[in-house]
């Protein structure tokens, strides 16, 4: 009886007798390791066999551009600081620039909303990515207001 | 006129948004963080330079507060003073109203002392009645009590059972109306003290959870000395309170008896139907009248035009307690055609929330003859589609092909009682 002990190869149960098991085993493995799959599961009847491996073969990894890849580690460090209240966007003075770096936690601007100002706080340190509001201008509930990079 | 709408974030999509020539979010989906944000809500109608609010007719659309602090921040509420939601918004109050401007309310007590008391009313009252806990709910401490001899039991168990539930025994009396139609009188007052109906819609055809389904106006067979007492006496309540803008008074109707219910201080789900009997746009009447014009006509120049049926059609699943359903609608086709009137937010691809009522649109048929409006209803609903979600489409069309609704005869326990012929079939 074949009993592959390999962890690539597990072979879950076995009625029948070799020697025809052990080829189509060698011809499904050879199938296998040429393709992307991670695991390959096949049920047929009273007989089951399933493949696996642990590493992707080097020349199959798919390549990830570095430019995209960089930009994506980027959008992942930025923050978007929302609105919470829908009023008249203003920037605190003085004001902030894009490009700016905040040293900690500090109010970048404010909503105002009926005659009541409220802060606008960049929530620790980071830098300014982008202002996304325009000062002066009426913002609704969860507009993005600032992306900070906290990279 | 130019329009600002406010929506919630799992709205942003809706119908609603892009019809408006503005739209603003105020929150995110739960109710009370966004349609119901006051704040929010005032400080969109600032920052767009709104003059007025028209609050629709769910969430703040019956808040007397809320008219307060429309009126506080400039901006007109479009709807009743806030003294007269706040009054007609408690039941007692709004009864004890309506008894002083001679409308006929439920016949009934106050808080009952005694079973021997209990006995004595009831012979005034006339039987059957009903035995309410004043703290009730769910029918907890409510007992039918059909004959005198019955009383004594039924009164002990109900203050038991009211003291067992609520820590409260108190229990009062009403006549309980066997087999009520739900018949409501749709009325427009301006700030000159004019008042006019605009007749009434039949609001029978309830889920059993007394939720609406299928409204008619005018209402069939309504004996028309029972139709004109109800419009008088509607038209009487609004000079009564001094009623301005669009409101509904509802009420029970038993044979040839009439019981006021309540009164709703809004525009209501169910008003195209009158206004395409009488050709009135309401919510269009609704902002001239918050912008202090006159109604400009009186009552006799009102004359009612044909029959209107509209169906709710609902993300329910009918057959299931009609369980709210969300999801995203994969295709929807709507009706046309004329005399067809759909009222919507949805299209395809639209996403159902869970957030919030479950109606995604209304179908409105119009026809000159009772029986023309039915038979272009049933067009209109087959012509449908709506995918994705279970509606009650089908259910619509099962009530419309019964004989008692044909026939125009039915009471509030029509559609319950099909459900449970059904059920048991």
């Amino acid at each position: 009886m074949a009993r592959p002990g390999d962890e690539s190869v597990a072979l879950m149960s076995d009625e029948h007798q070799a020697p025809p098991l052990a080829q189509r085993i060698r011809a499904l493995a050879d199938y296998f390791v040429g393709t992307d799959l991670l695991r390959l599961r096949i049920e047929r009847e009273n007989e089951e066999i399933e493949l696996g491996r642990r590493h992707m073969h080097p020349d199959l990894v798919p390549e990830i551009p570095e430019d995209l890849a960089a930009h994506e580690a980027a959008a992942a460090r930025l923050e978007p600081i929302k609105a919470d209240l829908v009023g008249i966007f203003h920037l605190s003075r003085p004001s902030i620039s894009a490009g700016d770096l905040l040293e900690g936690d500090r109010e970048l601007a404010y909503v105002e909303a009926l005659g009541i100002r409220n802060p606008v706080r960049s929530r620790g340190a980071g830098r300014v990515a982008s202002i996304m509001a325009e000062d002066g201008r009426a913002v609704e509930y969860g507009q993005v207001l600032f992306e900070i990079d906290r990279g | 006129m130019r329009t600002v709408a406010i929506f919630s974030e799992a709205d942003r999509e809706s119908l609603h948004v892009r019809h408006a020539d503005e739209g603003f979010c105020v929150g995110p989906g739960p109710v009370p963080r966004s349609y119901l944000n006051i704040p929010n809500i005032i400080s969109t109608a600032l920052v767009t330079g709104c003059d007025a609010i028209h609050p629709g007719y769910g969430f703040l659309a019956e808040n007397a507060r809320f008219g307060e602090i429309c009126a506080d921040h400039g901006l007109t509420f479009i709807g009743p003073k806030p003294a007269v939601i706040a009054a007609m918004g408690d039941k007692a109050t709004a009864k004890r109203v309506m008894k002083e401007a001679g409308v006929a309310t439920t016949p009934g007590t106050d808080i009952l002392d005694s079973v021997e008391e209990a006995k004595r009313a009831a012979e005034t009252v006339g039987y059957p009645v009903l035995l309410k806990a004043t703290a009730g709910g769910g029918g907890k401490g409510m007992r039918v009590v059909e004959r005198p001899e019955d009383m004594e039991r039924a009164y002990t168990s109900a203050t038991a059972e009211a003291e067992a539930s609520f820590k409260d025994g108190r229990v009062y009396m009403e006549k309980l109306i066997l087999h009520p139609r739900h018949i409501e009188v749709q009325v427009l007052g301006d700030e000159f003290g004019n008042v006019v109906s605009l007749g009434e819609r039949d609001c029978s055809v309830q889920k059993p959870s007394h939720q609406k389904l299928i409204e008619e106006s005018p209402a069939p067979h309504l004996p028309e000395k029972v139709r004109e007492s109800l419009l008088e006496m509607a038209v009487r309540a609004c000079r009564h309170v001094g009623y301005t803008n669009a409101g509904t008074l509802e009420f029970l109707v038993s044979g040839e008896n009439v019981y006021f219910m309540e009164m709703n201080t809004r525009i209501q789900v169910e008003h195209p139907v009158t206004e395409m009997v009488y050709s009135v746009d309401l919510v269009k009447e609704q902002i001239r009248i918050a912008a202090g014009e006159a109604l400009g006509y009186t009552q006799r120049d009102l004359q009612l035009r044909g029959h209107a049926i509209e169906c709710r059609i609902n993300a329910e699943d009918a057959r299931n307690n009609f369980s709210p359903q969300a999801g995203t609608l994969t295709r929807v086709v709507f009706p046309g055609g004329p005399g067809v009137r759909v009222d919507t937010h949805v299209y395809s691809g639209t996403m159902v929330p869970p957030y919030y009522d479950s109606m995604i649109a209304k179908i409105v048929a119009f026809g000159a003859s009772r029986e023309a409006a039915i038979a272009r209803m049933e067009r209109a609903l087959r012509e449908t589609v709506i995918e994705g979600v279970n509606t009650t489409i089908d259910m619509c069309l099962e009530i419309l092909a019964t004989p008692q609704f044909r026939e125009g005869r039915y009471d509030i326990g029509f559609l319950p009682e099909m459900l449970t012929a059904g059920a048991a079939t």
